[in-house]
């Protein structure tokens, strides 16, 4: 007797339940953002007030400015770092691996607590001081783009063709190893910038006003707008990511058949 | 050595100088004495106590809901989702294990709240499900929301180990006379196990540590550990102990560890039947 | 039961098929394995060789054909219940258990009992020579040592057939010459009937009562090795089994061609070619002999290349118009040869395949 295939009622039941817990909070979430006064009806009401609200402005700027900022930091600190890691300073591997998982283990909490009690007064009463920790918040996600990145490429080879054609360390960098590693830089610096854009925890704890702060006080007085903007830019960062995952896919396929 | 001097002394100063004060700090009393005073209140009975409680109720049924769930999204993945869709799955779940925070919540208050969407549709249909204790804002409530990210995560993380079950195995077993189940009894299951401890562990850690998705949620109306960081932080909450606060955070960084090293333990574990 | 009680199977496929839509992976394999022999299915990758075996094991379904088992239809058995002991290529032991919890797995799916079970593994790990690893775990073991003990594992549920799916290939070619005799040895011991897929054609001829060599889902020809290796009915069988020159000629008459000014009788079996087509005769290097250089019926040409074999040396002789030809010769009496030097030689038999060009 044949065995009885369990494929489909197994897809079926997992779809269901997926539909259920991600797609079904996801629309719900859509719709609501877009109810009218009262709610009934359907209107960008909760949009239009939202960017009307005080504070909306400054709030967001703040972030953007506090992430690229960030980014740029990240980037000028963990790209050469990185690179002579893999070249040089093989031995120093492990250290610095383990560095770069802490932030995963210590809570973003403790962290927060702990810059409060240890970083120096000047540093405490400038929000710049949020730039250095969305940095070290990053760490994890910047080592594995780089380090993935970096491997793939055969970065002695390149070095060392660069140099015996008489080029300079700093010329080799930035005009060898940067563009080689361009996908690994994209994505630790879109990392970044994402993390910086949604941080709250040490945010609100360090009592910095960024936009994820602003709007959960905002929806304390107007539930819906905030509601509105934070589904919009949820739902707008899935289908972005997913896109962008799905291009890269294909692009590092290209590659391969080309090479 | 000396290139690597910017990234030593950037996280020695950000990162490990943090802990460093604030464990330092959790050891001193009112009177900058040194003592263990601030560890009391959270040791003994008590509201600190029990916020600890809850925060490991938490996370233990989070991390329990999200594993099992997710183990079995990741079998059915692995074995039916081939090519182009199975990358699709994997962007789509690398985003949803990276969701939280704010947005989150207000997703779901959006949806599940008492004028939420899904809860509107669901009375319309005859079920209210506010007629009884649940609340968006309550414990139930986090762990719902808490599993929007739980799940995916145990699909990445546990994906590799499903995958790495050899199709040989199964064979030889069918070949061999035994059924189905005895397969997965005597070699899947046992071969998955730390793995499935290890992404366990990770995912406790991870409820654990969480603050922004429940702040936005609970706002005081449940004790967690982070939450009540945060109160005491804001001056909302004034306590006999100066540094509570720092003894508080100094227990989430132990109990993370404690997480942590399980889940490396567990790896090792997993690692080692990997054939020569 | 010992296993000189136990009777011997014979395994019979008739017409087997597998079609994947328009691809046919196997197209109307016939195939009769005698009790106790042990048939080897020798052929290049997606020949089809694989995917016979896995359906005689019932990992996957025949779409047209039957399969015998002592003259009874096996194509409904399920796949655990076919008696069959199965030794993959590679990783097929189970990870988290000990040597012996990995033989005794059939056993204890047989419901036998714990003291038959420890008798009958150790009788196993005797026979296979690894009674000392008894407990060791599979990633403590060599490629060698794991495979005896997939043997071990396969027989001990005393099968009526033994099917092996290139058990050799994943091994080091030292240890390769040693478990490809250690099977045979227990396979005639046991007087198990064996089906035994290979890609080496050098595996298949030294283990096996005969051989079946496939072609894009098509058994060519199936013969003892030394049948095969002589009167190959195929181009393919005749390129495929042993080595080959394939050296261009054309044919004069019926059954005759002109190679590197040599006159040959073509083989029936070639096929029919028609006068002044031009084909390529296939021979083998030890039936080429040197000869004098005075010898007017011979080809002459220039020793371009000596591989020192052990026993056997090979010399690669440039001809004008032809490929480099191989010709063998005891190593012995090679020392007189030197590269560069002239050399004569001529076509030893009688009869030569032949193929289209």
């Amino acid at each position: 007797m044949k065995r009885i295939s369990l494929k489909w009622p197994l897809i079926a039941l997992s779809s269901t339940f997926a539909f259920i817990l991600f797609v079904v909070p996801l629309y719900g979430a859509a719709a609501y953002s877009f109810k009218g006064n009262g709610g009934k009806g359907h209107s960008f009401a909760n949009y239009q007030w939202l960017i009307h609200a005080d504070g909306f402005y400054p709030s967001l700027f703040t972030s953007l400015k506090l992430a690229v900022l960030a980014g740029v930091l990240n980037l000028l600190l963990m790209v050469p770092t990185m690179v002579y890691l893999n070249l040089k300073g093989q031995k120093f591997k492990p250290l610095v691996d383990f560095l770069c998982i802490l932030p995963l283990i210590i809570p973003v909490v403790s962290l927060a607590i702990g810059a409060q009690v240890a970083m120096p007064e000047f540093l405490q009463n400038t929000e710049y001081e949020l730039v250095f920790f969305f940095v070290i918040i990053a760490l994890p996600y910047t080592y594995r783009a780089l380090d993935t990145s970096l491997q793939t490429v055969a970065l002695k080879t390149l070095v060392e063709a660069s140099r015996s054609l008489g080029a300079s360390w700093t010329r080799t960098i930035i005009r060898v190893i940067v563009p080689a590693i361009r996908s690994g830089i994209t994505g630790a610096l879109f990392l970044t910038f994402a993390l910086s854009i949604g941080e709250y925890t040490i945010t609100s704890l360090l009592h910095w006003e960024t936009f994820p702060t602003w709007t959960v006080v905002a929806a304390q007085q107007n539930i819906l707008g905030a509601i509105a903007i934070s589904v919009f830019s949820f739902v707008g960062a899935i289908v972005l990511l997913t896109a962008i995952a799905l291009f890269s896919k294909k692009r590092v396929q290209q590659v391969e058949v080309e090479a | 050595m000396l290139p690597l001097l910017p990234f030593f002394i950037f996280t020695g100063f950000f990162l490990i100088w943090p802990v460093i004060a604030v464990t330092l700090r959790s050891l001193h009393g009112n009177k900058n004495e040194w003592t263990f005073a601030n560890y009391r209140p959270i040791l003994k009975a008590g509201p600190y106590f029990h916020a600890f409680v809850v925060s490991l109720k938490l996370s233990i049924m989070t991390a329990v809901i999200g594993s099992i769930l997710g183990a079995f999204f990741a079998y059915v993945i692995v074995k039916y989702a081939r090519g182009k869709f199975g990358a699709v799955i994997d962007s789509i779940s690398a985003v949803f294990a990276n969701s939280g925070g704010v947005p989150l919540a207000f997703m779901f208050i959006a949806a599940f709240g008492t004028e939420g969407v899904v809860t509107v549709v669901l009375k319309k249909l005859g079920w209210d499900i506010y007629a009884g204790h649940f609340t968006i804002f309550s414990f139930t409530g986090v762990v719902l929301v808490y599993s929007f990210f739980q799940i995916p995560l145990m699909v990445l993380v546990f994906k590799p180990a499903i995958a790495g079950l050899r199709s040989e195995w199964e064979e030889a077993s069918t070949n061999l006379g035994a059924s189905q189940l005895t397969y997965w009894r005597r070699v899947a299951i046992p071969i998955l196990t730390p793995s499935f401890i290890g992404a366990f562990f990770l995912l406790f850690a991870g409820g654990f540590s969480a603050y922004a998705t429940a702040r936005a949620l609970t706002v005081g109306t449940v004790p967690l550990v982070p939450i009540i960081i945060g109160t005491l932080v804001d001056g909302n909450v004034v306590s006999d102990q100066a540094n509570l606060g720092d003894a508080l955070a100094v227990g989430m960084i132990v109990v993370a560890t404690v997480a942590m090293a399980g889940y490396i333990w567990a790896q090792r574990q997993a690692a080692k039947w990997r054939s020569s | 039961m010992s296993k000189k009680d136990r009777v011997s199977s014979t395994l019979e496929l008739r017409g087997v098929s597998r079609h994947f839509g328009s691809v046919k992976a196997l197209d109307g394999l016939d195939l009769v394995v005698e009790p106790g022999e042990l048939v080897a299915l020798l052929g290049p990758s997606g020949c089809g060789k694989t995917t016979a075996l896995r359906i005689v094991a019932g990992l996957e379904v025949a779409t047209s054909g039957e399969l015998l088992v002592n003259e009874s239809r096996y194509n409904e058995v399920p796949a655990s219940e076919r008696d069959m002991g199965m030794v993959f290529q590679s990783y097929s032991l189970f990870p988290n258990l000990t040597v012996s919890e990995n033989i005794e797995y059939g056993l204890r799916a047989r419901k036998i009992d714990a003291d038959k079970r420890k008798k009958r593994v150790d009788r196993m790990l005797e026979l296979v020579g690894l009674s000392v690893k008894a407990k060791a775990y599979p990633h403590q073991l060599s490629g060698g040592q794991q495979q005896r003990v997939a043997l071990a594992r396969a027989l001990a549920i005393e099968p009526r057939v033994l099917l092996l799916d290139e058990p050799l290939s994943a091994l080091d070619a030292q240890v390769r010459g040693q478990i490809r005799e250690e099977i045979r040895r227990i396979q005639l011991e046991l007087g198990i009937t064996t089906l035994f897929v290979t890609h080496d054609q050098e595996e298949a001829m030294a283990i096996s009562d005969r051989v079946g060599v496939m072609s894009h889902g098509k058994l060519e020809q199936i013969d003892t090795p030394i049948g095969l290796y002589n009167a190959p009915a195929t181009p393919f069988v005749a390129s495929f089994v042993g080595q080959a020159n394939r050296i261009p000629a054309q044919i004069t008459a019926k059954g005759k061609a002109r190679v590197l000014n040599q006159k040959v009788n073509i083989s029936e079996n070639a096929g029919n070619f028609e006068e002044g087509q031009s084909v390529n005769v296939i021979i083998r290097p030890e039936l080429l002999e040197i000869v004098s250089e005075s010898d007017t019926d011979a080809t002459r040409g220039i020793v371009a290349l000596k591989s020192f074999l052990g026993p056997m040396t090979k010399i690669g002789i440039a001809v004008e118009g032809a490929p480099l030809i191989h010709l063998n010769i005891a190593s012995r009496e090679v020392r007189k040869i030197e590269i560069g030097e002239k050399i004569a030689f001529k076509i030893s038999s009688d009869e030569v395949m032949a193929e289209r060009v």
